[in-house]
C-alpha cells in the first residue's frame, strides 16, 4: 500500500514522565521503536535537520538518540549546563545546536567537529523557558521567568530586550516561517504578538507590537505558527489547544477532548492540515484543523507527555 | 557410607571438617596452602576405577568434594555491596558507549571567519506547498478499521526503566512451520493480567504478520513451553484472568483454542453481545463497519447456534462403538452407552480364544463421573480417559443420596476407564460427557477439580 521506508521519514516522537521516548507509525498509531530516558523526564525533543539523531533536554544534560538504529540507548551526552534544560533548537545546516535552561544561559553547541570548544553563551537575569531561531539564522530570541523576552544577535552579540507584561513568566516563543510576525505566550494565557521587519544584512530585526489576546484561561505552555504561516496554535493548562487565523488573530478552532489535562506541546503536519498534540493524559492527538475533531490517538506512555517532535516528508 | 573406604574422600571430608567447624579461620589458612601435598597424597595411594575425577584435578580450587567454602560466606556479607557495584558496572558501561561532550566555555573570542563560517544569515524563503507524506497516508488509513489490540499498548514494558517488567519468549504455534520456531520476545508490565498479555502479543503479532488473521484474545491461550517450543500439553492454560506476577515462567507458546466454549465457559454469549456496541457508540472509530467485521459477527452467531444445538443434545442417550483398553494393554469391543443420567460399558461378545480377561458390563451413574479428556492422539486413534469415584457404588437410590453428608465424599479415591475410538467419535464423547458433567456439577467432579487446581498449584510452586 505505501513504501515503508518512505514512511520512516515521517517522524513523530514524544517524550515525558515515564523515562521513555516513544517514535510512532503515524498512519497505524502503533508505537515502533521506546529509547530510554532513564534519569529525568523529557522537557524538550527536536529532530535535527537532517532526520538522523533526536534531541531531549533533560535535567542536567541535553541527550541525543540516533533514529536510524534500535539502540534504545542516547549516543551523546551533552554535559556541563546546571539544573533543567528547557528547550533545545538546531541550525538549518547542523552546525550548531542551542540550548536554554534553568540556569539563566543560552548556549550553542558546536555539531560538526568533536572537541572543539563551544562558541558562544548568552546569560540572562532569570531561568530561560524558551529559546527561539528566527529563520535568517542569525538571531535567536530568548524568553526567561521574568517576563523579559531578549533578542541575542549572534553575528555581532547586540541584544535588546523587550518586556510585553510584568510579573508574568513567558512560557514560549514562535516565529513564522517567513519571520513576519513573532507570538509569545505567558502563564497568564495571554497572547503577544509582533510584527517583524528583518533590516538589511548586519541590521537587527525591528520588532512591532501588533496584537495581544486572552488565548488561554489558564497557562499558556506552548505556540508554534502552521508552515503555511496561516494558523497559529496555542496549548494551556486549561486542557484545551486553540488554532487562531494569524490574519484577524480570531478563533479558528478549540481542540478539546474530555479529560486530557494539560496539552504541553504542538506540532503541524507540513500541509498545515492536521496538528499533533502531546498531554498530561499520555496520549498524544491528532487533529484536523478544518473539522476540529480528533482523528487519532497514539497511546503507550505510562504517564503524562510534555514533549513532541514532528518531522514530515514531502511525496 | 560407600564413601568411607576412598581414602581421598575421607581425606577430603576431614579437612574440610577442620575447616568449616573452625571458628578462627586458621585452619582454613593453613590448608589452603597444600595442593601439593593433595596431590603427592593421590599419585601415591590407590585408585578407585570410577574414582577418576578429572574435573577433581583440573579445578583445584575445589577442596570438598561437597562444600565449597571461600566462593561463598565472603561473598554472603558483602551481598549488598556487590549488587550496587554490579549497578555500577552497567551504567558505566551504558555511558561508555555514549559519547560525552561537556560545555567548555570559550574564553578567546572566535574570529571573523568562525563567526561568519558559523553564522551565516538566510533569508527566509517562502516555501512552495509539497504534498504532505503523512497526509496522503494518513488519510489512505483513515478508511482501514484501526487494530483491535491497539488498546493493549499501554501494557508494552519494553524501555521502562522504573516499572516492574516480565519479559518473555512466545512461540506462536499457529504460524507455518518456518515462523513458529523463533520465539517473539515480549516485554509486559507487571501488574497486567494473562488476557491483557496476550493482547500484547497479538498486537505485536498483528504489526508483524499482517497477512495472517488474528482473532479476538479469548481464542487464544498460554501454555508453558519449553525451550524448543514445545508446547506442555499435561497442564492447563494460565488462567486469563490471573496477574501475569504469579506465574515464573517466561517461556510461553500461544495457542489457538480448538473449542472455545471448553474454556471460556457460558460466559461466550455474553462476550459476544458486547462486542457489538463499540461499532455502535465509538466516535473515534470509523463509522463505516467494514464487510470482514460483518463476516466476523456471523460465523460466531453460527458458532453459538452450534454450540447451543449440541449442549441440548448432550443427555440424550447415544451409544458408541468403542476398544477399551484393559490393565492388561488389551483392547476390548465394547459398547458405550452415554447418556444424562449414566454410563454403560456393554462388552461385544466374541468368540475368540485370545480374551484373557472377560469384561463384564458395568453401569455407572453420571453422578460418580468427575471428568472426561483426551489424553493421546495417534495417528489413527484417539485415547480418551474417564475418570470416576468408586465411592458409593453404582447402584445408589435417590433417598440415599440426600442423607449422605459432604464430609464422607471428602475421602474419595479416583479410578479410570482408558478407551480407544476413531478422532471424531472420540472428540464427540468427551464433548458430550463434559458438557453433562457441566449441567449436573455433581460432588465428585467439583471434588475432583479441586484436587486437580491444588495438585497443579503445587507443581507451579515447585518450579
Amino acid at each position: 500500500m505505501f513504501d515503508k521506508s518512505e514512511m520512516d521519514q515521517v517522524l513523530l516522537a514524544t517524550g515525558g514522565y515515564d523515562h521513555t521516548i516513544k517514535l510512532w507509525h503515524t498512519h497505524s498509531g502503533i508505537c515502533y521503536r521506546t529509547m530510554q530516558h532513564a534519569e529525568s523526564q523529557v522537557n524538550a525533543l527536536e529532530i535535527t535537520p537532517d532526520k538522523q539523531l533526536i534531541a531531549a533536554a533533560s535535567y542536567q544534560h541535553i541527550y541525543m538518540y540516533d533514529l536510524n538504529s534500535n539502540n534504545p540507548n542516547a549516543i551523546v551526552n551533552y554535559d556541563g549546563t546546571t539544573k533543567n534544560v528547557t528547550d533545545v533548537g538546531f541550525q538549518v545546516d547542523g552546525k550548531w545546536m542551542y540550548s536554554g535552561g534553568e540556569d539563566c544561559r543560552v548556549r550553542l553547541w558546536d555539531l560538526r567537529s568533536k572537541g572543539t570548544q563551544c562558541p558562544k553563551i548568552f546569560e540572562v537575569l532569570a531561568p530561560v523557558t524558551c529559546v527561539c531561531l528566527h529563520p535568517n539564522q542569525v538571531e535567536l530570541f530568548v524568553g526567561d521567568q521574568s517576563g523579559i523576552i531578549h533578542r541575542w544577535d549572534l553575528k555581532t552579540d547586540h541584544n535588546e530586550q523587550l518586556i510585553p507584561e510584568s510579573d508574568a513568566m513567558i512560557l514560549d516563543i514562535a516565529i513564522d516561517p517567513l519571520g513576519t510576525h513573532m507570538a509569545a505566550v505567558n502563564n497568564k494565557g495571554r497572547c503577544y504578538i509582533w510584527s517583524l521587519k528583518s533590516g538589511k544584512i548586519d541590521e537587527p530585526t525591528k520588532m512591532n507590537p501588533k496584537h495581544k489576546f486572552e488565548a488561554h484561561k489558564r497557562h499558556a505552555l506552548k505556540c508554534e505558527f502552521s508552515p503555511d504561516s496561516r494558523y497559529l496554535v496555542t496549548t494551556s493548562a486549561d486542557q484545551t489547544a486553540k488554532i487562531w487565523n494569524t490574519g484577524d488573530f480570531s478563533l479558528r478552532q478549540e481542540l478539546k477532548v474530555e479529560n486530557q489535562r494539560w496539552v504541553w506541546d504542538a506540532a503541524f503536519s507540513s500541509d498545515s492540515q492536521y496538528v499533533f498534540t502531546a498531554s498530561s493524559d499520555g496520549c498524544a492527538k491528532i487533529w484536523n484543523i478544518e473539522t476540529g475533531s480528533m482523528e487519532k490517538e497514539y497511546a503507550g506512555h505510562q504517564k503524562a507527555i510534555t514533549a513532541l517532535a514532528f518531522r514530515d516528508c514531502a511525496v | 557410607m560407600a564413601l568411607y573406604d576412598n581414602k581421598y574422600w575421607l581425606l577430603s571430608h576431614i579437612r574440610n571438617s577442620f575447616i568449616s567447624t573452625d571458628d578462627t579461620g586458621m585452619c582454613e589458612l593453613i590448608m589452603a596452602g597444600e595442593e601439593g601435598v593433595r596431590k603427592h597424597l593421590k599419585q601415591s595411594l590407590d585408585l578407585y576405577p570410577d574414582d577418576e575425577d578429572s574435573e577433581d584435578e583440573d579445578d583445584l580450587s575445589h577442596e570438598s568434594y561437597d562444600l565449597q567454602l571461600d566462593t561463598d560466606f565472603p561473598i554472603r556479607y558483602r551481598s549488598n555491596t556487590a549488587a550496587r557495584l554490579e549497578k555500577l558496572e552497567q551504567v558505566r558501561k551504558k555511558t561508555s558507549r555514549m559519547k560525552h561532550v561537556k560545555w567548555e566555555t570559550n574564553n578567546s573570542e572566535l574570529s571573523q571567519e568562525q563567526v561568519d563560517d558559523l553564522f551565516v544569515r538566510k533569508e527566509p524563503v517562502v516555501s512552495e506547498v509539497k504534498q504532505s507524506l503523512f497526509s496522503k497516508t494518513f488519510k489512505q488509513y483513515r478508511m482501514m478499521p484501526s487494530n483491535p489490540f491497539i488498546e493493549f499498548a499501554k501494557f508494552d514494558g519494553s524501555g521502562q526503566v522504573n516499572l516492574q517488567t516480565k519479559k518473555y519468549r512466545i512461540f506462536l504455534t499457529m504460524l507455518p512451520e518456518h515462523q513458529r520456531n523463533y520465539p517473539m520476545n515480549i516485554c509486559c508490565i507487571g501488574s497486567a493480567k494473562v488476557s491483557e498479555l496476550i493482547g500484547l502479543i497479538l498486537l505485536k503479532c498483528s504489526t508483524m504478520y499482517e497477512d495472517y488473521h488474528w482473532k479476538p484474545v479469548t481464542t487464544y491461550g498460554l501454555y508453558i513451553t519449553e525451550e524448543d517450543g514445545e508446547v506442555d500439553r499435561d497442564l492447563p492454560c494460565l488462567d486469563a484472568r490471573e496477574n501475569i506476577s504469579k506465574f515464573g515462567f517466561h517461556c510461553l507458546g500461544l495457542v489457538e483454542h480448538t473449542d472455545p466454549t471448553k474454556y471460556v465457559s457460558f460466559d461466550t454469549s455474553e462476550s459476544v453481545i458486547i462486542m457489538r456496541s463499540p461499532f455502535n457508540t465509538s466516535d473515534k472509530k470509523s463509522k463505516d463497519i467494514s464487510k470482514s467485521d460483518q463476516e466476523k459477527q456471523i460465523t460466531t452467531d453460527l458458532h453459538l447456534m452450534d454450540v447451543h444445538k449440541r449442549a441440548m443434545e448432550a443427555p440424550l442417550y447415544k451409544s458408541y462403538k468403542v476398544y477399551m483398553i484393559t490393565k492388561m494393554r488389551a483392547k476390548t469391543e465394547i459398547h458405550l452407552g452415554i447418556s444424562g443420567e449414566k454410563i454403560e460399558i456393554d462388552p461385544v461378545q466374541k468368540n475368540s480364544k485370545f480374551v484373557l480377561v472377560k469384561q463384564k458390563p458395568i453401569n455407572h451413574d453420571m453422578d460418580m463421573i468427575a471428568w472426561c479428556e483426551t489424553v493421546d492422539v495417534k495417528s489413527n486413534r484417539t485415547i480418551f480417559r474417564i475418570i470416576y469415584s468408586q465411592n458409593f457404588g453404582s447402584s445408589s437410590a435417590p433417598e440415599n443420596v440426600s442423607t449422605f453428608s459432604p464430609t464422607l465424599q471428602t475421602s474419595a479415591s479416583f479410578k479410570s476407564y482408558d478407551f480407544e475410538a476413531e478422532h471424531e467419535t472420540a472428540e464427540e464423547i468427551v464433548y458430550k460427557i463434559s458438557l453433562i458433567l457441566e449441567l449436573r456439577s455433581s460432588d465428585t467432579r467439583k471434588e475432583y477439580l479441586a484436587a486437580q487446581e491444588r495438585r497443579y498449584y503445587k507443581k507451579k510452586a515447585l518450579i
